[in-house]
């Protein structure tokens, strides 16, 4: 569970761009935040788990243990113990791209293990056969050993949710996971993603209100740096155009242009 | 069609003419007084070209049966220089870590630039010079200078290399948890691995003629060959040992070719 309470951010000339957010993901949820441009949508993300500390307000995290943990002061070991069990997705997927897909999945789990045997990449077989049975759940078995450099975009955010999957988190995050995927590949992401947020929260920022009207089950939406709204998953067209304006006209022609036939 | 603008091309290129010729008169000048205080000395020049021919007659055929003493010597150039260069290479990864702002923090990051920049700066044989009043003549004082002399050119092109590194392929690794080795392990060296080894083999290539300078310095190996049949005035066997070096050379400088070539395939992923 993560609870947000009232975060600000303020860039160091002192503008800021978070201006007091709060929300609170529970069990089985998928948010979707949506935003235009600019929102803080990226910045909210990053918060959660630590990578960018607000400026005040606070971010709480309860791990599997029920222990309470807040991120927004948490450092080193504490801070490492949490990160352990938030599991994040990026827009560019952020592989090590000279790495083998199963490699990049093993990564998810260096924060439990020995760190001398990480060092030496001395996994077992045990932890490569775990590995490869969630690249098998994701149908990407095959390319294990392939480095992830040269495997596409669509398989690669499959490699990145694997090693999100592997690391065993209570709550994943995810960046603009689809924003760089076609419209097909965009889909079946979110078809990966449905179903596992019955097990773990998720919570990810998006630019297809289609897609996050279909598969999330609360939509959150930011706009100048706070939450403008906060409910299920149905927004109207008015709601849209209020929350983008100009924006919305070219996120429809883009996904005209692109929509499946 | 006439336009407001308030300069005119002839203008403009005056002005360059003129900058030109005065960079270029300034330049003959410079060397003509260089000239006259090296002493060029054009008749000693004339007079010395027959000699010099002379000297070149000197040099051929060359002493064939020196190959088989040389052979040795030889080898032990490449030691040296393979040596140094693995030794000066796993230096420089640490210096190179610490020189990267993405790994490091500022302070330290600027005072390895800092020392980085400095053994630059100092030749080899000013390294080897002072090493072999400490250590004495032989290979040894060799290899530890140029395995010195790496630590410069190396560490500053390996932490080019990590510098360039995505910071978000870093970061996410950061987000599992990782501690910071770790990100060293998984997010830095397979990234930059070709690009290490690319600029380690092209160093040897560079240790390989350098072994041979510092050989003649007292560092042992062919260079030591070449200047002892120089002193000795045996200059048939100073002909061997000059081709014995052309063709290490020219092997290195090979192999390393093909080897950095399959690497920058490779980095490419």
């Amino acid at each position: 569970m993560i609870e947000v309470r009232q975060i600000t951010k303020s860039t160091k000339e002192g503008v800021p761009i978070l201006k007091g957010i709060s929300f609170t993901i529970t069990k089985g949820e998928f948010v979707g935040i949506l935003g235009p441009s600019g929102a803080g949508k990226t910045l909210t993300m990053r918060c959660l788990n630590g990578l960018t500390r607000p400026t005040s307000g606070e971010v709480l995290f309860t791990d599997h243990q029920n222990n309470l943990v807040n991120l927004t002061h948490a450092k080193g070991r504490e801070l490492r113990k949490a990160r352990r069990q938030i599991g994040v997705i990026f827009q560019g997927f952020n592989l090590v791209k000279r790495l083998s897909a199963i490699d990049n999945v093993m990564i998810g789990q260096l924060g439990r293990i020995n760190l001398l045997r990480s060092l030496f990449y001395g996994f077992t077989d045990d932890e490569a056969m775990r590995a490869l049975a969630v690249l098998e759940h994701l149908k990407i078995a095959h390319l294990a050993q392939r480095p992830v450099g040269s495997l596409s975009g669509g398989e690669q955010q499959r490699v990145a949710i694997a090693r999100a999957i592997y690391q065993q988190p209570s709550v994943m995050l995810a960046d603009e996971p689809i924003a760089n995927l076609d419209p097909t590949n965009a889909r079946k992401i979110m078809q990966i993603l449905k179903p596992l947020a019955e097990q773990m929260p998720i919570i990810g920022v998006f630019h297809q209100p289609d897609l996050v009207m279909e598969f999330c089950t609360r939509i959150i939406a930011l706009k100048d740096g706070v939450v403008v709204r906060d409910g299920d998953n149905k927004m109207t067209r008015s709601e849209l155009i209020d929350l983008y304006g100009a924006e919305l006209s070219e996120i429809e022609a883009s996904q005209r242009i692109l929509q499946p036939v | 069609m006439k336009q407001n603008v308030s300069w005119t091309y002839s203008s403009y290129r005056r002005k360059q003419t003129l900058r030109n010729w005065t960079v270029m008169l300034a330049t003959f000048f410079c060397a003509y007084w260089a000239g006259i205080s090296c002493k060029v000395d054009l008749d000693a020049l004339r007079a010395g070209i027959p000699k010099g021919i002379e000297f070149i007659s000197y040099l051929f055929p060359p002493d064939w049966t020196a190959f088989a003493d040389m052979a040795m010597p030889a080898l032990e150039t490449i030691l040296l220089a393979f040596l140094a260069t693995v030794l000066g290479a796993f230096l420089s990864l640490f210096f190179g870590l610490a020189a990267s702002s993405n790994i490091a923090p500022r302070w330290l990051r600027n005072l390895s630039r800092f020392l980085l920049a400095t053994e630059r700066s100092l030749p080899e044989i000013v390294i080897l010079l002072l090493l072999i009043s400490a250590l004495g003549l032989g290979p040894f004082p060799g290899v530890i200078a140029m395995a010195f002399g790496c630590i410069g050119m190396l560490g500053r092109l390996f932490s080019d290399a990590i510098e360039e590194i995505n910071p978000a392929t870093l970061e996410s690794i950061e987000s599992v948890g990782a501690r910071k080795l770790q990100v060293i392990a998984y997010g830095v060296l397979p990234q930059v691995l070709p690009s290490l080894l690319s600029n380690t083999i092209f160093r040897f290539e560079v240790n390989i003629r350098l072994s041979v300078l510092l050989g003649a310095v007292g560092a042992g190996g062919i260079g030591f060959q070449l200047y002892y049949s120089f002193q000795t005035l045996q200059y048939q066997r100073a002909t061997t040992a000059i081709l014995i070096t052309l063709l290490l050379v020219f092997l290195s400088e090979r192999l390393s070719n093909s080897i950095r070539k399959k690497l920058s395939q490779e980095a490419k992923l």
